[in-house]
């Protein structure tokens, strides 16, 4: 296999990847995926030059990811669909046709990934339909009845029952990658806080820790321990938050209450870290713009140590009201198999049986000294995914309490060197909902001439998409919640 | 006498009318109390009924008069509906032989015009609701004969007012009656006036709801009309239940009064109770859940047969 092979973080020169003609790069991504590696980007190497593509491959036993290098000649960006026999590819095929006019030949299901009203191949867009007497649609979206973010869904239903449900998202498209190119330091990072409202410290650490690599920045271990710190108290954080809305979409009242409660202790005690509940405003280039004191420590102590006690008497009555199992098991199951082939990624993967932690597959950061352990579940119904959440809670309150009984010295922010000219790098983070993905590509002068996100939502939501399939649709804000997905992080 | 009678019945119409959305506030209210949160107030409904009255009423395009009149047939049949029923020992402003077929069917004609109505609209939401509510309602309507139908039967009268003044506490099966009747009473309390754990009055989803769906084009006075009568509604189920506890009392006028607010407030923090600590039910679970109710009428009478 001609490839690049890289680990996580590690820069790599834009030199070594060797682009192969179309017949090769087709061949070479073949094999790769055969071998049962994950696609994780599928990109122009240069946006204003999009007939040099890189695919990135992730193999997750060996920790490496490749690169395979493509060139197209100008004015024929097409080639062979790799979709039909690994779906998992089908999404980043339809966002490179949509973004740089490739034509994948023969794709199944050439579909806008976040442009409305766009031609892609040759004929507009037509949203899938089911045809018959008894068969009716329901449309929801993109406007809701709720405070939530906007996205379009389709239900082809027969009666109560869902036979097809189509996602259609996009409405937050906000340019965040070109942003990124056209942006200094500072802003760069505020962007990158921006991307997910809900995942600020797990996009900001894989963008600093991108931005590092690129420059070959040593940051100290202190600083990585803050950093792990935050981004488990946002995973405890947001696992309570989705806890909360699962108990709510069932009409939990005080079940959802209680888990609410204890998400404003875990969101205080980030507050308590760097000012803002949500994380905003501790990374920075070079290190975390706050130290961890001793007060600061016993204080976010006190409250896990709190979380700890009540979560597991509120966990014990969810758990054990027949009420809230009968709606959790075997609703919105996604079976092993399709998990795989369709590349889901974090703890909806985790509860299909497949072990992908980027914590444990693609160490980063003080992960490579500490490991986690995390849970692995078989069932894949909304009763795994909720109850899945509980058990990584309880992993991350053990992380950051061992966190803090060795806490090295150092100090927490050091100077940022320049950025290596013509050099990629490839940035892995395991956020409370997956895993997050950054690619920064550098020109000859240094500056950012590629910035590539992928948010675990970009795959997780066709996961919906099949878990909805046969299930009564009354169901489907249940199985929603129960993956928690974000439209921002999609959208970018 | 003639004319105190006909003036308590229709005082007895103005508290229903005036009363009935401090009842969903209160259970409002006791639900957020028990959830740890401080709540609405308990006249935010009236609030509500303020705002709305003040909006502008908006019509989907493809609508027809249906829509229109839907809303105020639903909030004058339900008012009807609401003189049958007596508070404390007053004959309501409605009462004859056969008034309990009457209500059972203006309650229908309610919802058969709301149901009308949300197709009438023509988005797929509705028309869900509209079948998700008229599928219950096949479930629900049992219910009803089921328990008062039952009791009907046993003391041989068909007024409502004349049922429950029939009661009496010297016959022992009697209280049986009462307790088994006041269950099922609650369950059709809750799936008439869709709350937990038939329905969530609080949900925010769209696709999960069974009532509220049916109105979420409804917008202004038509809002106004359909939000006054399903609180009305839902005072109505409480007093259908609250009746069964007069014959605690001596028969005095104050003394109903007295038992029809404690039991009143009683049923409030039952219904708050109920929503908090329970989760809602599956969609198809819930004709289970009503068939369930409608045995518990089919109990009573075989309780009379065998005591008889």
């Amino acid at each position: 296999m001609i490839s690049l092979q890289v680990q996580n973080n590690e820069p790599f020169s834009i030199d070594e990847i060797s682009f192969l003609n179309r017949n090769d790069f087709q061949a070479t991504v073949f094999e790769g995926l055969t071998s049962g590696y994950r696609m994780i980007g599928l990109f122009p190497i240069n946006k204003l030059h999009p007939h040099k593509i890189i695919s990135i491959l992730a193999d997750s036993d060996t920790s490496l990811v490749y690169l395979i290098g493509g060139e197209f000649p100008k004015d024929k960006l097409e080639f062979d669909s790799f979709a039909n026999q690994f779906p998992q590819t089908n999404y980043f095929e339809c966002e490179l046709s949509e973004n740089f006019g490739f034509n994948p030949i023969n794709h199944p299901w050439l579909r806008p990934v976040r442009k409305q009203n766009i031609v892609l191949g040759n004929k507009p867009y037509q949203f899938y339909k089911l045809e018959g007497d008894e068969v009716h649609e329901v449309a929801v979206g993109p406007i809701h009845a709720g405070v939530i973010e906007p996205g379009h869904f389709r239900f082809q239903c027969h009666g109560e029952l869902v036979y097809h449900l189509e996602i259609n998202l996009g409405y937050q498209h906000r340019g965040v990658e070109s942003l990124m190119l056209n942006s200094n330091a500072q802003q760069r990072i505020i962007i990158s806080e921006s991307i997910a409202g809900d995942s600020v410290v797990a996009h900001t650490y894989a963008h600093c820790n991108a931005i590092e690599s690129l420059s070959n920045t040593q940051i100290s271990l202190r600083v990585q321990m803050i950093r792990s710190i935050a981004e488990e108290l946002e995973r405890i954080a947001m696992h309570l938050s989705g806890l909360g809305g699962i108990a709510n979409d069932i009409g939990f009242s005080i079940v959802s209450a209680s888990y609410g409660r204890l998400r404003t202790i875990i969101i205080n005690s980030l507050a308590a870290l760097c000012g803002s509940r949500f994380g905003r405003g501790l990374f920075v280039y070079g290190g975390v713009r706050f130290d961890l004191t001793d007060e600061i420590i016993k204080q976010i102590k006190n409250n896990l140590e709190t979380v700890k006690k009540d979560i597991a008497s509120i966990n014990e009555y969810l758990f054990s009201s027949t009420g809230a199992l009968i709606r959790f098991e075997q609703t919105g199951t996604v079976t092993n198999d399709f998990a795989s082939e369709i590349g889901l990624v974090g703890f909806a993967a985790r509860v299909c049986g497949i072990e992908l932690d980027a914590r444990i597959n693609f160490p980063y950061g003080v992960y490579r000294y500490f490991p986690v352990f995390p849970t692995i579940l078989q069932t894949g119904d909304v009763f795994a995914r909720t109850h899945l959440r509980t058990f990584e809670i309880d992993e991350s309150i053990r992380f950051i309490s061992e966190q803090f009984d060795s806490i090295p010295k150092g100090v927490i922010q050091v100077k940022m060197s320049s950025i290596t000219a013509n050099t990629g790098v490839i940035s892995i983070v395991e956020g409370w909902r997956g895993e997050v993905v950054h690619v920064a590509i550098t020109d000859n002068n240094g500056k950012i001439s590629q910035y590539k996100i992928k948010d675990p939502s970009f795959t997780n939501w066709y996961g919906l998409n099949l878990a909805l399939r046969e299930t009564a649709i009354s169901d489907f804000p249940l199985c929603n919640k129960s993956f928690d997905l974000s439209y921002s992080g999609h959208d970018l | 006498m003639e004319l105190i009678t006909t003036i308590k019945g229709i005082i007895s119409l103005l508290v229903i009318l005036g009363l009935a959305p401090v009842f969903s506030g209160l259970v409002n209210k006791l639900k957020a109390i028990f959830t740890g949160k401080i709540g609405a107030p308990i006249l935010q409904p009236y609030y509500d009924l303020k705002r709305l009255l003040k909006k502008e009423t908006i019509n989907s395009g493809s609508s027809s008069f249906i829509s229109n009149i839907s809303p105020a047939i639903n909030l004058v049949v339900v008012i009807i509906a609401a003189a049958i029923l007596p508070i404390g020992f007053a004959r309501p402003m409605i009462s004859f032989d056969g008034d309990i077929i009457l209500f059972a069917y203006l309650l229908g004609l309610a919802r058969f015009f709301q149901i009308l109505a949300a197709m009438d609209i023509g988005s797929s939401f509705e028309g869900m609701g509209a079948a998700r509510e008229a599928a219950f309602s096949v479930f629900a309507e049992p219910i009803f004969f089921f328990t008062l139908g039952s009791i009907a039967f046993i003391s041989g009268l068909t007024s409502i007012y004349d049922i429950y003044h029939s009661i009496s506490l010297d016959n022992v099966s009697y209280i049986v009656f009462i307790i088994v009747c006041s269950i099922s009473v609650f369950i059709l309390a809750v799936s008439e006036c869709s709350r937990m754990p038939v329905d969530d009055p609080n949900t925010h989803l769209e696709l999960t709801m069974i009532h509220e769906v049916m109105i979420l084009d409804n917008s202004g006075i038509d809002l106004f009309l359909y939000q006054y009568s399903s609180y009305i509604k839902l005072f109505i189920y409480a007093m259908l239940e609250t009746s069964f506890f007069y014959p605690f009392g001596v028969k005095s006028y104050t003394v109903g009064i007295i038992i029809f607010i404690v039991v009143i407030t009683a049923l409030s923090m039952a219904l708050a109770i109920v929503e908090t600590i329970t989760s809602r039910f599956k969609m198809k679970n819930i004709p289970q859940y009503l068939l369930f109710a409608t045995a518990i009428g089919v109990l009573n009478l075989l309780i009379y047969t065998f005591t008889k």
